[in-house]
């Protein structure tokens, strides 16, 4: 304690600079706009690395874990071609549902990431990946996984992409519930506590709605492609204000355990985007 | 409240409103104003206390910014011109002189004391261009910028040395 006490007398000059020097940059980034956006890019590229290294050690050992994910995964797909081979000698439509089935796919193209860093105990959460603007990531593109939607992208450096995930309480995504083949649209948002539930809310309260349906994208928006598996219901509530159901939802995705991801992006969005913009003019000018 | 630190108030507040009532309203090609406020840290005499020398730099940096909105900039040249300023002053001080020497073309000789100021002034002017560049990516705004305010500054600074009031027990 006593040679502490020395060293801070020693070197007290130093310390009051250091500490004046660091308030006077955090006054620069804070109140510049400028500096704080330099300050903030290059501060996502030195995390992103720094994750990226630690990430590859802990993957090394959770990979076991991983390859018996993969392998279940294989197994449910197996299943689901073997289905599809059957189905497609009782129906005799199956070429045409292929072809529309492959037109809707060409829209989208999938690019593969790492999850290198994230939260689970916080109300914003976040993920990054290791892809980023090189690699052709999008601000507002989609990400999923095998077992579902996991979020989509905030912001993106040249290498790295942050993520708001669906455990994010700012996070809202459109959805679709099918009961007795009708489809019944909700919103997802997700409230602090547990990162394996999220809530469905504004769901009409005529629909008559049981626990263990399964919900999945509307593909209402440009974000995500329709029909991808988001969680299933597990509880049926009333909303704050009674109006509508708010459903309890279990998500798919194991944020605690996320490693592969697949980012979306949307071929067609721009032109989508910009059909949609000209309609809108036309109609302003009449 | 002795009479250095009510001095170098007093000082303070008549350079501040030079700064700010002329200073500020000198836009040389387009680049910053000269940095009058300065002054105060470089006037700082041989021996004063390293502590105080770093506070008041802080201290005169961030009312620039407060004025310039500039917030940050002038801090942290300031805050670097106060940890500078000894090992400065003993670089162009001759090597017979008093302990609480203050200065100026008196103390130092005229060469010496020109060669004090530019310098004190290219490390505050770089330390702030460079804050304001904040990468390299630019370097003939940092160099033309520091040249310009620089050589703006050190006439500014000469023009101060006669007009301000002396202070007796230092000066």
């Amino acid at each position: 304690m006593r040679y502490l006490i020395e060293l801070y007398f020693k070197y007290r000059c130093w310390l009051i600079f250091v500490v004046l020097e660091i308030v006077s940059l955090i006054t620069l980034v804070k109140f510049n706009r400028y500096q704080g956006s330099v300050y903030f890019t290059t501060a996502n590229t030195v995390a992103g690395a720094w994750y990226s290294l630690t990430s590859g050690v802990s993957s090394f050992f959770d990979m076991q874990a991983e390859n018996e994910r993969l392998e279940h995964e294989n197994e449910m797909l197996r299943k689901r071609l073997n289905d599809l081979r059957s189905g497609m000698k009782e129906e005799d439509n199956t070429i045409d549902i292929l072809t529309e089935k492959n037109r809707n796919l060409r829209s989208y193209n999938f690019i593969s990431a790492h999850v290198i860093n994230s939260t689970l105990n916080r109300s914003n959460n976040l993920i990054t990946i290791d892809r980023g603007e090189i690699d052709g990531v999008r601000e507002s593109a989609g990400v999923v996984c095998s077992s579902g939607v996991v979020g989509v992208v905030y912001k993106t450096s040249l290498n790295y992409a942050v993520v708001v995930p669906l455990i994010n309480e700012k996070s809202i995504v459109s959805c679709k519930v099918d009961i007795d083949s009708a489809r019944v649209f909700g919103t997802l948002q997700w409230q602090l506590g547990s990162p394996q539930f999220s809530y469905l809310n504004d769901i009409p309260r005529h629909e008559v709605v049981k626990e263990g349906l399964e919900v999945e994208t509307n593909g209402f928006s440009d974000i995500f492609p329709a029909n991808i598996p988001v969680g299933t219901v597990t509880k049926v509530d009333d909303s704050s204000d009674g109006l509508s159901y708010s459903l309890t939802v279990k998500l798919h995705t194991d944020f605690a355990r996320l490693r592969n991801v697949s980012v979306i992006s949307g071929y067609t969005r721009f032109e989508r985007k910009f059909l949609e913009k000209r309609v809108g003019s036309l109609l302003k000018d009449k | 409240m002795n009479d250095t630190i009510k001095h170098r108030i007093i000082r303070m507040l008549l350079i501040l409103i030079v700064q700010i009532l002329i200073c500020n309203n000198i836009q040389t090609f387009g680049y910053a104003p000269p940095v009058l406020l300065a002054y105060l840290t470089m006037k700082f005499h041989r021996g004063s206390s390293r502590e105080s020398l770093l506070i008041w730099g802080f201290i005169i940096g961030l009312i620039f910014d407060i004025f310039s909105n500039t917030m940050g900039k002038g801090m942290a040249a300031c805050t670097l011109l106060g940890m500078l300023q000894p090992f400065l002053l003993n670089l162009f001080s001759p090597t017979e002189s008093v302990d609480m020497l203050v200065p100026s073309f008196k103390t130092l000789g005229f060469d010496r004391y020109i060669y004090y100021v530019v310098a004190t002034m290219l490390i505050f002017h770089f330390t702030f261009y460079l804050l304001e560049d904040f990468s390299f990516r630019h370097p003939n705004i940092l160099f033309t910028g520091t040249f310009v305010s620089t050589v703006l500054s050190v006439l500014f600074i000469l023009l101060a040395d006669v007009v301000m009031p002396k202070d007796k027990n230092v000066d």
